[in-house]
């Protein structure tokens, strides 16, 4: 085949089409799930039609002058924070959380654009010639930046998603350049807050690992000391979160710890996506052909359960091709954040890569059972129209960042 | 710029993409046998395919016993919310008639699952069709019917809950009827809702096979009413009839007083219930003397005209006194007959020796089972010769110390007159598949040759002067020769002769040259009247006039008993009591049985699915590949692939089916 040099030099064609090709796949397999399902007969041709939204927007952010993201970035943070407001005022609510704008039938989640503002605030703050992470300071400024969406996402509450919002400000900071010091200051809170759902021996054994951690840092003891209240504050603050959280996100939580105890009750869909992936074997049972999805074994299956009809129809081969274009997608954001020059942008880059990476990990995480089922899509291939929009926006930001990289290097 | 950061984001992304593939390795190559196993398990449920009943048909092909397609609704209390509960009780109360109060007491019941209408016919179930509510469902509960209710119930028996026989020919031959249950291998979704049918793993049920019975429906009505008609008339606690064809051993009638329903056999008594027929045991009394002579007549020891002296009504035999009811002095051995003397009965027996008379009695199949084909059939008590008193031959000659059934009577009395020969008795006269074709068809079966055909037709003689000139004139008939003989035993109450209760009875036969019927009747402890001539004649009498004005011709001219076989089982309706239009769908059905075979499955186009039952189109849907979506239940009247149009594996096509409209039972 003759590549066009030029377009290939103007469009990422490595980002572009393996992503295509993702979103080809999406619908293949939402066609699939939604073939012999009376309430879902029309999300095939809804999927069709925000796809193509999708790709207009993707050229849209594409064509942009790529400096223009700078001055949007506060902005879009602030409009973020806003609708994140509103959805809780008047937000529609599905499945016990408050997540939805309903504009003329037209839905969106205000969670998913947040993801995006979050990131470029985030990266203006961080890319500032001041900003020292050093500092505990700016440390809790970025924290605050990436964590006040959170608590708004929480409130709804969303789980799944301020689970991102964690992953998008771990990796920035990481990208900044944080200490490990500093890492360990980020992340000791978030292990304590995971090892309190487990039960309070898991929660001492925690705190006792920090209190080593913070001797072996070496740190006078009364950092060391508010380190620590951090962490004890972090690990009630949990349990409270967790009482708050509604019945299904608590028995979805639970359900993680033993799917196999209440095999009809919570832990069913965890079960039923790796019985459906599982007997999917090597070479899959064929295109319509598994019964686990023909059967509507798991409950709205094109949303956040969409792997398991790869799993199940396309086998082993056809899951790992998608685990692949996946890791070929972030391998080449990577390259394209290490590439480029300016911080603002490379940042806005990992952030990006954060988002695709934490959905892809907890997403097919969950339905091959390494994860607890939390409801977050599969990016490209979920069925569902912001979410869709929302990384085909971010993908244009990359290509777009990829489109100007010489001006920047 | 960050070189090194970016190595450890790789690393970390590496590490989480090794992960997810070793997992997916783990779950889709390792276990996948056990996930696979584990899917198909909650995929698929093995059902079971009841198979039909097999109907019952008299001799002439009228249908006796059917099965009717009621279905039964069952609730789930726990999935039913409390509105919904209301919702149902409303909506089952407008079908059902019952009030809203009965339903809601049903549900209040602390079960996990309750039925809440048992058997509820097509007609009411069909307005439930599109009624859905989680947690109720329904399941196919077939109600066996016997049409004429109590006609033919102590021959026919019934089903109990589990659908299988519990007397009569139903039990007899359950097996036969049962039909072999098949199964099928069901694919369900997440909510149990059918599929499709796994066509490879479907085991088809053998439908039951169905009887044509020995039995004439319009006898057994005729017999029924009389037995009934006697009961009041003469008082007695029970009255039992058999009519037999004394030339092969075939029941045409068999009936207790009294009868029951078996589309309600809980509501009678176990009693009320019993073929006493053939499990209740008498002394036979009078009836009996005709093999006492016939005995003797054949080792000619004695000839009609023989003399003996009756000793005035009182006999002192070995210090036990005999008696007559009427007082004679010397009799011929016919008189001894005709005018039924025990004295006289008493001193010819004494001409055969023990061993020989017990033979005779014996072959005529006394002390012994009949055989005939209904379950619960008594032997009666013969002792034998070695442990007989002096005076046993004599009370023998005369039917007293010997226990009978009244079918042993018959089945002997048919060999008394046929010509000496004992048939076994039977009431199935040939099994048939649901399209006529003969299974097994029961010939008459020979038992062996009690009394020379000789002696037969002098026995014959002696009985038809019963009639005329005996004891039995009040079963005589202008325009036929009748013969038969009288019987009145007191019973054995306590050990005691009871001066009070009596069997009377009456065993005809006619025409008397060449007998086409037998016919036993014995009334229990009548209270008017106690001689068999008296009391069981008269009812003999009103049975065997009845008989013959059905069909006159049939008895005047000796004809074959054979009456031509037709393959044609369409189903009569004889019994026009009721405004119910003839059960004929019968033949449509089993048009339509095979349809689905017929199918072109190569050609890849969509067949026209209309008027297909719904297992049928299940079954054409599944072998084409696609799937298919079920709306109501029936036949096929809409489906959602045009016919003739080509067909992609695997496409949904939903079928829509409506009950059809049947007035009345139908018939499968």
């Amino acid at each position: 085949m003759r590549i066009d040099y030029k377009l290939n030099d103007k469009l990422d064609l490595g980002l572009f089409i393996p992503t295509l090709i993702l979103f080809g796949i999406g619908l293949v397999a939402i066609y699939s799930s939604t073939l012999n399902n009376p309430h879902a007969g029309g999300n095939f041709h809804k999927q069709v039609i925000w796809g193509i939204g999708a790709i207009i927007t993707f050229f849209i952010f594409y064509s942009l002058p790529t400096n223009s993201f700078k001055s949007l970035a506060i902005p879009s943070y602030i409009g973020s924070i806003i609708l994140l407001l509103v959805v809780l005022a008047i937000g529609k609510r599905v499945y016990g959380a408050k997540s939805w704008l309903g504009i003329e039938g037209l839905g969106f989640q205000p969670s998913e654009f947040a993801k995006l503002g979050t990131i470029m605030a985030l990266s203006i703050f961080l890319s500032r010639k001041n900003t020292d992470l050093e500092t505990f300071k700016d440390i809790l400024i970025s924290l605050a930046i990436g964590l006040i969406p959170v608590a708004l996402i929480l409130v709804e509450p969303d789980l799944g998603t301020s689970f991102v919002f964690f992953g998008l400000i771990l990796i920035m900071l990481f990208w900044k350049g944080i200490s490990l010091f500093g890492l360990f200051i980020v992340l000791s809170p978030a292990i304590i807050a995971i090892s309190s759902l487990f039960g309070i021996y898991y929660l001492i054994a925690s705190l006792i690992l920090v209190v080593v951690c913070l001797f072996l840092f070496k740190k006078d003891i009364f950092f060391s000391g508010s380190i620590f209240a951090l962490n004890l504050a972090s690990g009630f603050f949990t349990k409270y979160v967790y009482d708050i959280l509604s019945e299904h996100q608590q028995t979805r939580i639970r359900s993680f710890i033993n799917p196999w105890a209440d095999p009809l009750g919570a832990g069913y869909n965890a079960i039923q996506a790796k019985v459906a992936v599982g007997s999917g074997g090597l070479f899959g049972k064929g295109f319509l052909a598994g019964n686990q999805t023909q059967l509507q074994f798991i409950p709205e299956q094109w949303t956040d359960f969409i792997f398991c009809v790869i799993g199940e129809e396309f086998g082993f081969i056809g899951a790992v091709i998608v685990l692949g274009l996946f890791l070929y997608l972030f391998i080449r954001l990577l390259k394209i954040a290490s590439s480029t020059k300016d911080e603002f942008l490379s940042l806005t880059i990992i952030g990006i890569l954060g988002v695709y990476f934490i959905h892809f990990m907890i997403n097919v995480g969950m339905v091959v059972g390494v994860m607890p089922v939390i409801g977050i899509p599969l990016p490209f291939l979920s069925y569902g129209g912001s979410s869709l929009v929302v990384d085909m926006m971010m993908l244009g930001i990359a290509a777009n960042v990829f489109r100007t990289r010489k001006n920047y290097t | 710029m960050n070189n090194s950061r970016a190595i450890w984001i790789i690393i970390f992304v590496f590490i989480a993409f090794a992960t997810l593939v070793a997992r997916l390795f783990d779950i889709q190559i390792i276990r996948s046998e056990e996930l696979k196993y584990y899917a198909k398990r909650q995929q698929t449920i093995v059902e079971k395919i009841r198979a039909d009943r097999g109907l019952i048909y008299d001799r002439n092909n009228v249908l006796l016993a059917y099965n009717r397609n009621d279905v039964s609704f069952f609730l789930d209390l726990r999935m039913v919310s409390n509105k919904n509960k209301i919702k149902i009780a409303k909506k089952f109360s407008s079908v059902f008639g019952e009030t809203i109060r009965h339903y809601e007491d049903l549900m209040d019941a602390s079960g996990k699952t309750i039925c809440i209408e048992k058997k509820a016919p097509s007609e009411k179930s069909n307005l439930l069709k599109n009624f859905k509510v989680a947690g109720l469902f329904h399941r196919e509960d077939p109600t066996r019917v016997y049409y004429y209710k109590d006609l033919a119930s102590y021959v026919l028996g019934y089903v109990g809950s589990d659908y299988h026989g519990v007397d009569g020919v139903s039990k007899y031959y359950d097996n036969v009827l049962s039909g072999q249950d098949g199964s099928m291998v069901v694919l369900r979704d997440a909510v149990g809702d059918m599929i499709t049918v796994e066509e490879k793993e479907t085991k088809p049920a053998v439908p039951g096979i169905s009887l044509v019975l020995t039995i004439d429906k319009n006898y057994q009505q005729i017999l029924e009413e009389e037995l009934n008609e006697g009961v009041k008339k003469y008082g007695g606690k029970s009255a039992a009839g058999i009519i037999m064809d004394p030339n092969n051993g075939e029941i045409l009638a068999l009936a207790n007083s009294g009868g029951f329903n078996p589309n309600k056999y809980w509501s009678y008594s176990d009693t009320a219930r019993r073929d006493r027929a053939i499990t209740d045991t008498y002394e036979p009394g009078s009836t009996f003397k005709s093999f006492s002579m016939a005995a003797l007549l054949d080792k000619n020891l004695v000839n009609e005209n023989d003399e003996v002296f009756a000793e005035n009504g009182k006999y002192k035999f070995e210090n036990v006194f005999i008696t007559d009811a009427h007082k004679s002095g010397w009799l011929s051995a016919r008189q001894v007959i005709e005018e039924s003397s025990n004295i006289g009965m008493s001193k010819l027996t004494q001409k055969i020796d023990d061993d020989t008379f017990y033979k005779y009695l014996r072959a005529f199949g006394f002390g012994n089972y009949t055989s005939i084909d209904l379950p619960g059939e008594v032997s009666g008590m013969l002792r034998k010769p070695n442990v007989w008193t002096p005076v046993s031959k004599a009370f023998l000659s005369f039917g007293y110390g010997l226990s009978v059934t009244p079918i042993q009577i018959a089945t002997a009395y048919c060999a008394l007159v046929n010509g000496g020969i004992l048939y076994q008795p039977q009431v199935v006269k040939k099994e048939i598949k649901r399209d006529g074709t003969i299974v097994e068809q029961d010939n008459p079966i020979q038992v062996r040759r009690v009394i020379s055909a000789a002696t037969s037709a002098r026995i014959r003689q002696l009985l038809i002067d019963v009639v005329k000139e005996g004891t039995g004139t009040e079963a005589s008939l202008e325009n036929i020769t009748i013969g038969g003989k009288t019987g009145t035993s007191q019973k054995l109450i306590d050990g005691h002769y009871s001066k009070e209760f009596y069997n009377s009875s009456f065993v005809g036969f006619f025409p008397a040259e060449n007998p086409k019927i037998v016919c036993l009747i014995l009334v229990n402890s009548p209270t008017v009247g106690r001689y068999g001539g008296l009391v069981a004649a008269p009812i003999f009498k009103n049975v065997a006039e009845r008989i013959i004005s059905m069909n006159p011709g049939n008895f005047e001219n000796y004809q074959s008993p054979n009456q031509p076989e037709g393959q044609d089982f369409k189903i009569v309706n004889a019994g026009n009591t009721n405004n119910k239009p003839a059960l004929s769908q019968d033949k449509e059905l089993s048009n339509t049985i095979n349809q689905s075979n017929n199918v072109d499955i190569k050609s890849g186009l969509m067949p026209d699915l209309s008027n297909y039952s719904l297992r049928e189109a299940i079954s054409v849907i599944s072998r084409l590949g696609l799937k298919c979506k079920i709306n109501g239940s029936g036949k096929v009247v809409s489906q959602s692939i045009t016919p003739g149009i080509s067909i992609h594996k695997g496409a949904l096509c939903v079928v829509v089916c409506k009950e059809p409209d049947l007035v009345g039972a139908s018939v499968y």
